[in-house]
């Protein structure tokens, strides 16, 4: 009873905040002075046919290497706190092996799966996604793996070397546009290329590339730690 | 009259997604639940993608392309839903008679031990 009522206050509460938000919002007709610029000179500058890319890895570029920072040190906390615990369940109980439909599907649906994200994130400079989309998808991949073969091999040490070079690369193309160009992070040390075609936007898509091969490393890692130190069978 | 058409095959495949809402919100046990979300959710969707398709036709095998994975996945990730939830012994309804996965693992079982 007292729990209801609490969950009916917090929502009561939930919904007074929001209505508030709701009622007084208004829109904005024109853009701040940042996002006009962005809107006007992104393109020319950057060669980006995607304009949230051009911000989210050229303008504001030092956020996103700390986005995946954050997002590094989650999955070394998960790596630390889940490692442990495999140390006293070494010798798991047998599980009930996935069911054929499930591995059938998943043999012909991994490799969409990765070529799936691959792609959102080589194309992240034109389309909607990129490196932290794409990623999410290659980690579903995983996941799909480990739902049909909970047994299944994963190397640590592929993972590790993959994540640790692509973050290592990051910094060094980072690192590069100062000394090739106007600062940390710059895209410009390469040609920005034909307007619209895959090979554009400069260092756009290598910074991608490597943003989607971190992340998918570092969530499937994170998958595969839950995996290997799960109770069992119930 | 194509965009007519078209419409109209969205508005079922609507229909369809709504009772599957309403089959999640009124069936009794979670692997009824499930059923209607995925019977009805699967047709209801490759019906909207179909009128999609009707009203644009320059889209068309992009959106049959979709289909194929509707019909590929969501099948799937239900029925491994489903099995999860047998192995964890969510309860069934009482109107439940039938449970053929509970009497072929019990077979397995017995046959493991002779």
């Amino acid at each position: 009873m007292v729990k209801r009522l609490i969950i009916l206050l917090t929502l009561v509460l939930l919904a007074v905040v929001f209505s508030d938000l709701l009622l007084n919002y208004i829109e904005s007709p024109v853009l701040s002075p940042l996002g006009n610029y962005y809107a006007a000179n992104g393109p020319a500058e950057l060669g980006a046919a995607n304009l949230v890319t051009s911000v989210i890895v050229t303008y504001r570029g030092l956020d996103t290497l700390g986005e995946v920072t954050v997002l590094f040190i989650s999955a070394a906390a998960v790596g630390l706190l889940l490692g442990r615990r495999e140390a006293d369940t070494d010798v798991a109980e047998p599980r009930k092996p996935a069911s054929e439909i499930v591995q059938t599907a998943a043999q012909l649906l991994m490799p969409l799966v990765f070529l799936f994200g691959i792609y959102v994130f080589i194309n992240g400079h034109l389309t909607p996604g990129g490196g932290f989309q794409g990623g999410a998808i290659i980690a579903s991949g995983v996941m799909l793996l480990l739902l049909a073969q909970p047994h299944a091999a994963i190397s640590r040490s592929l993972i590790g070397i993959t994540e640790s070079l692509s973050g290592f690369s990051y910094v060094l193309v980072g690192v590069l546009g100062v000394i090739l160009a106007g600062g940390f992070l710059d895209n410009r040390i390469m040609g920005l290329g034909q307007f619209g075609s895959l090979f554009s936007a400069g260092a756009i898509p290598i910074i991608y590339i490597l943003i989607g091969l971190k992340v998918g490393a570092e969530l499937g890692s994170v998958l595969d730690r839950f995996r290997s130190s799960g109770p069992g069978e119930p | 009259m194509l965009e007519l058409l078209g419409s109209v095959i969205v508005l079922v495949g609507s229909v369809f997604l709504f009772s599957a809402g309403l089959g999640v919100l009124r069936m009794p046990d979670s692997y009824n639940r499930i059923q209607t979300g995925t019977k009805a959710s699967t047709l209801g969707t490759i019906l909207v993608l179909l009128g999609l398709a009707v009203l644009h036709p320059a889209w068309a095998w992009k959106l049959l392309m979709l289909i194929f994975f509707v019909l590929l996945t969501n099948p799937v990730s239900s029925h491994a839903l489903a099995r999860a939830a047998h192995a964890i012994r969510v309860g069934e309804a009482d109107s439940t008679v039938i449970d053929r996965l509970e009497e072929s693992e019990t077979r397995e079982r017995t046959e493991g031990r002779n």
